[in-house]
């Protein structure tokens, strides 16, 4: 034992200081408080140092079962602010096995709220001793959340989750999709967007569509009771601002509950606006009266005689209804000539009337923000034959949308403006892209005009509104049978107000019975449709004089 | 002697020091990490409440969703939606108006 004191206070020679025996039990002791008082300050100075580089871990937020996820998606709302899809509170049902008192009694219980739930499945997964937590139903609302709870049993806990909630039910349906329970995207904007609406739920605020819902429910139930009426298997309907691009309408029927698209039939979540393709018929032909104009191939003063069929290659192109004595391109219009459509394309050329169809776009697959924009069926023209097929609308299959994207240029003089789901900034570039000369277009709206008026299109006119359009009819292929009058495509693309043309509506019902022709049962929908809308977008409608 | 003694105060004083350091340092980490976790409370709260408001917004949305507002119209006060026969010219008015009183 080393004396106390410092060394070399006492000389080796010297005698050690007394120290009495029974002072040994004291300096022990001492040292022990000593060895206790070090140990303390090195759990201090241990703590000290653990907290310097890695915090408290007692500090970390204890996560609950009513602990938040961080929401991954924002809302979607339309173009006045009204909510369309928002990220709301849900809990997936978990069970901890180890916990479950009687597995059997439990997933009988559980089974009465839940009777979708496989009752083999339910017992086996509350007795996976091997799993610490499973999983035994997702999207879970409060309200099943608190049921669930009062039943009382044991080993059954929540966890929060998020869940995509479309509160307008099935109001645009097609244009807003739906996700999985993940939040993944799986269509619609949902999916056409994700990007902008994960960076937009980052940052806290709504993605703004283009849509209107007052227009947009207003467009569904016209093309509801007119594709009901008509006996159709689907239907389409399509409203866009042709200035902006922007669609304030788009609507596929059937339709389906977003909340509930697992539910709902495979046909009836087919978007039969931006994502099935149809030969389009007769609303290709101011299309193709447009190109000759733009091409010089005829004028606005030529009468061409189309009484007879015309032969082309073997086969014989007839109209409808015989067209007698001299007409113009007004009547080849307003007749909705397949003569006359053919004799013009046929003058332009198959080299011509595939560029001008490139330009429209009408050969490419929209660009709206869908999670699918079906591509167009667009083969080249191979003979004549194609090239007058293609005059009078067969031969290139499209979608409504795509259709109606390419009106647009009858609205801006000449110039396409790409649809477009999203609501445009009021001081945003809007691209145009120039087909026809301003005159063209504004001659063949003229004409368009004279369908409504005069010709095939009566039943779409709305006296107020000068409404401009085509109808279109067109015999749908089949594999069995080849094209046949029993099956059509019906539809109607116009633009109104003629005199200041802004807005283009496209309607189409598929697979139409005979005498389903587009101006007998597209036409007359699309002017309902017209008198309801027309205040919402700002336009006089004349009330009928009595 | 004095040079030990001024030694041993030296250790001494440093060892206080760095008990008073340690145990300082200790407190205001606490302090920090029992405010970082206030903080998340509060977070929490937050992300609740705003969930809430979501669903309130979307109860809200549902309520006034055009198929249900129709609807309800046309069960309670049987209002239907405007359509061409249902207008009347401004020349009509006057015959569906009570004669005027006399002066």
């Amino acid at each position: 034992m080393r004396p106390i004191g410092p060394a070399g206070v006492f000389a080796p020679t010297q005698a050690a200081p007394f120290v009495a025996e029974e002072a040994a039990p004291a300096r022990n002791r001492v040292r022990l408080l000593a060895l206790a008082m070090f140990a303390v300050l090195l759990l201090l100075a241990g703590r000290a140092v653990q907290l310097a580089f890695s915090g408290d871990p007692l500090a970390q937020p204890h996560r609950t079962a009513s602990a938040p996820a961080p929401v991954a998606r924002a809302d979607l709302v339309d173009r006045n602010g009204v909510l369309l899809a928002t990220s709301v509170r849900a809990y997936a049902l978990t069970a901890t096995p180890a916990r479950v008192w009687n597995a059997q009694e439990t997933a009988a219980a559980l089974r009465q709220m839940f009777p979708e739930l496989d009752r083999d499945v339910l017992a086996r997964r509350l007795t996976d001793s091997s799993r610490q937590v499973v999983y035994l139903r997702r999207g879970l609302t409060p309200n099943q959340r608190e049921q669930v709870l009062a039943l009382g049993l044991a080993g059954i806990g929540f966890q929060a989750e998020d869940r995509r909630a479309y509160p307008n039910g099935r109001l645009a349906a097609h244009v807003l999709g739906f996700t999985d329970v993940d939040l993944n995207p799986l269509a619609g904007v949902e999916r056409g967007l994700d990007a902008q609406i994960r960076a937009a739920g980052e940052s806290g605020r709504a993605l703004a569509l283009s849509i209107d819902v007052r227009v947009q429910y207003a467009v569904e139930e016209e093309l509801d009771f007119a594709a009901r009426a008509a006996g159709a298997s689907g239907g389409a309907a399509v409203l866009l601002d042709a200035h902006s691009g922007e669609a304030l309408a788009l609507a596929s029927w059937p339709s389906f509950d977003p909340n509930a698209a697992g539910a709902a039939p495979e046909h009836a979540r087919v978007d039969r606006a931006a994502g099935g393709v149809r030969e389009l018929g007769s609303t290709m032909k101011p299309f193709t009266v447009a190109m000759a104009l733009e091409e010089g191939a005829a004028s606005s003063r030529e009468v061409f005689d189309l009484s007879q069929p015309f032969d082309v290659d073997g086969h014989a192109i007839t109209d409808h209804e015989q067209i007698l004595g001299p007409v113009g391109l007004r009547e080849i219009l307003a007749r909705s000539s397949n003569i006359g459509a053919a004799r013009l394309a046929l003058r332009l050329g198959g080299a011509r009337q595939r560029a001008y169809l490139e330009r429209l776009g009408l050969t490419t697959p929209a660009q709206l923000e869908l999670g699918r924009n079906q591509a167009p069926l667009a083969p080249r023209a191979q003979g004549r034959r194609d090239v007058a097929g293609l005059g009078f609308g067969y031969g290139l299959a499209a979608t409504p949308a795509a259709l109606a994207g390419a009106y647009t240029v009858f609205a801006n003089d000449g110039a396409r403006v790409e649809p477009t789901l999203l609501a445009r900034a009021e001081d945003g570039v809007i691209a145009r892209a120039p087909v026809f000369a301003p005159e063209t277009a504004r001659q063949v709206l003229l004409y368009m005009r004279a369908v409504v008026t005069n010709g095939t299109g009566r039943a779409a006119d709305v006296p107020g509104l000068a409404v401009a359009g085509k109808t279109g009819t067109a015999e749908i292929w089949g594999r069995a049978d080849g094209y046949t009058e029993s099956r059509n495509f019906s539809s109607f693309a116009g633009v109104f107000p003629t005199h200041e043309p802004r807005y283009v509506i496209v309607f189409a019902l598929d697979e139409v019975g005979q005498g389903g022709a587009g101006g007998a049962v597209a036409a007359p929908a699309v002017a309902r449709t017209l008198r309801r809308v027309a205040p919402m977008l700002g336009l006089r409608v004349d009330a009928p004089a009595r | 002697m004095a040079k030990a003694h001024l030694r041993r105060a030296f250790v001494g004083l440093a060892l206080v020091i760095i008990a008073v350091l340690a145990v300082g340092l200790y407190r205001a980490k606490s302090d920090a990490a029992k405010t970082e976790a206030d903080v998340r409370r509060l977070e929490i709260t937050i992300a609740e409440t705003e969930a809430e408001l979501r669903a309130l917004r979307a109860e809200i949305a549902h309520l006034e969703s055009p198929a249900r507002v129709e609807d309800l119209a046309e069960r309670h006060l049987g209002v239907a939606v405007a359509s061409e026969s249902a207008a009347l010219p401004e020349s009509a008015i006057d015959t569906r108006l009570p004669a005027p009183r006399a002066p």
